[in-house]
């Protein structure tokens, strides 16, 4: 029987957050297509099996982290919190990809174009979060300024989410009313989620020093 | 019964206390709550600094223990005086052990020397200015122990740790300091075994016998080990656990137990391991401004307890062993 060779930690954690960035991709790019009333509904399953994908990345690294016997007990405790909640966020993704896949309307006119920034912000959010997740363990300034970039971008999302489910309930039909805020609200938890994982990452960069 | 017969039930008895003295070291906590070594790996490196430890530095702390602690009101240091001594010792480290408390073997040892002391010979059976000068020691340790702790720390984490830039440089670093970590510790650990040691057999050399000291030293190295093997682990839990320690600050707390220990030990000063270390956790945890884990007042509580309670025992036990024994 071929013997299974131990990958380093790094090229595991790098793979990890290649595979999720493109699943955020992936889920962005479904979203401007769904704008564009272009959706394939079967290319959503991309996601998933991106998801999927993660899952099996993230044991091959709990795996490694927890079969190290030389390894700082807090260092895996807290690299093994980041990942699961980072795994969480993806979690998120496909759940939202999932509602996309049964939401049973086209997107009215009227909310394209904040769906649109919407899905671009939280792009850019998830792309900060790995940016942030690579800097903490080399940087802890820049990525403690992340963090707060993150927060800033939070932010502009919820005021997107509510301008555009302010236009959504002006509509008349509440079954398309609630479908299509469930969606928005779906899309926006991700943010939500990220910026609660950024809050823990600052709070980790305090912390260290004080040992 | 004869001489020969006599001592092997003294060198037995004082096998069994060295195996309690093991089961009682808390030496290796710092490296068991950092997870520099598992377990396992501990236990090899501590039963082998245990022999060496043992009888290469414990002959002139068990020349102390053995011949300067009673006073002029003894004459003579009997069979029954030596096993009682041994007797309460053993019954109060086992005590505690069961407790999972770290107690001196030092503070116990004496404790019942005093209290076989006082039986026999009054107020004279004690050498008082000989205890006198072990207690600054024993006061001035745990002093020492705390304040170094928190310098060392607070200097630690000025130069080098808060000038770390990320998780990378964490791990680097704290890897370095797990072998320097080692190195302290097995000062420690090789100091505390002779100054341990005494403990047992000290009292038993000062009887005077025919018997090569270096033999009963490097039986006392073997009991000690095993008692560590069999029964440290769960002292070095509990003590590992008093605080969230890595390397760098496992260091900081291990610098004054393994420099005043081997100057100690050098010296030929019987002192407490256990004292300093528990005094350098709590320099630490203070230096940190870190909530410390549970345990504490229960190990202090041991502390206080250990002399009269270990003289009780001993003035308890003396009347029923000289009637079974010799």
């Amino acid at each position: 029987m071929k013997k299974k060779t131990i990958r380093n930690i790094e090229e595991v954690s790098n793979e990890y957050y290649i595979e999720f960035m493109k699943g955020a991709k992936l889920m962005h790019q479904l979203c401007i297509d769904f704008t564009k009333q272009k959706l394939n509904k079967n290319n959503l399953n991309t996601v998933i099996e991106c998801e999927s994908h993660c899952d099996r990345i993230k044991e091959e690294y709990i795996e490694i982290l927890f079969k190290s016997k030389r390894a700082l007990p807090f260092l895996v405790e807290d690299r093994y919190k980041i990942i699961t909640y980072v795994d969480q966020v993806l979690g998120r993704i496909e759940y939202f990809s999932r509602f996309l896949k049964i939401y049973p309307f086209n997107l009215d006119k009227d909310y394209i174009k904040q769906f649109k920034e919407l899905s671009d912000i939280i792009l850019t959010i998830i792309e900060e979060l790995v940016k942030t997740l690579h800097l903490i363990e080399n940087n802890f300034d820049e990525a403690f300024k992340k963090t707060y970039t993150i927060q800033t971008q939070r932010r502009d999302a919820r005021k997107i989410r509510f301008s555009l489910l302010e236009n959504i309930y002006k509509n008349s039909d509440a079954n398309k009313l609630f479908l299509t805020s469930e969606l928005v609200n779906n899309l926006y938890h991700i943010a939500g989620f990220i910026e609660d994982i950024a809050d823990y990452l600052r709070g980790l960069i305090i912390k260290y020093p004080s040992r | 019964m004869n001489t020969f017969s006599i001592l092997s039930i003294f060198i037995l008895i004082s096998i069994l206390i060295s195996f309690a003295i093991g089961a009682n070291d808390e030496t290796f906590s710092t490296v068991h709550g950092s997870k520099t070594l598992t377990m396992r790996e501990i236990l090899i490196f501590a039963t082998i600094l245990a022999i060496l430890g043992t009888f290469l530095l414990g002959r002139a702390v068990s020349d102390t223990v053995g011949n300067k602690l009673f006073g002029s009101g003894i004459s003579d240091i009997t069979e029954n005086m030596v096993l009682t001594v041994l007797i309460s010792t053993s019954i109060w480290l086992i005590i505690s052990s069961y407790l999972g408390a770290p107690i001196s073997t030092t503070h116990s040892t004496i404790g019942s020397i005093m209290g076989v002391g006082i039986l026999i010979g009054g107020l004279n059976g004690v050498a008082w200015l000989k205890i006198l000068e072990m207690s600054f020691w024993w006061v001035l340790s745990p002093i020492i122990g705390f304040a170094v702790t928190y310098i060392v720390y607070k200097l630690l984490h000025k130069y080098i740790i808060n000038r770390l830039k990320g998780f990378k440089d964490f791990e680097k670093t704290e890897r370095i300091f797990a072998y320097i970590l080692l190195i302290t510790i097995g000062l420690t650990a090789f100091s505390r075994a002779g100054n341990d040691c005494s403990n047992a057999v000290g009292i038993v050399i000062g009887l005077d016998t025919d018997i090569s000291i270096d033999l009963i030293l490097f039986i006392t190295g073997i009991s000690l080990s095993l008692g560590i093997i069999m029964l440290g682990r769960t002292v070095i839990k509990s003590v590992g656990n008093l605080t969230e320690l890595v390397p760098s600050s496992a260091f900081a707390s291990e610098v004054p137990t393994a420099g005043i220990l081997f100057i100690g030990t050098f010296l030929g000063i019987p002192l407490s391991g256990s004292h300093m270390l528990v005094a350098s956790l709590v320099g630490l945890s203070k230096a940190r401004k870190a909530p410390r884990k549970g345990g504490l007042i229960k190990i202090i509580i041991i502390w206080i307890l250990t002399f009269p309670m270990a003289a009780l025992l001993a003035i308890g036990l003396y009347y029923p062993i000289s009637l079974i024994s010799f």
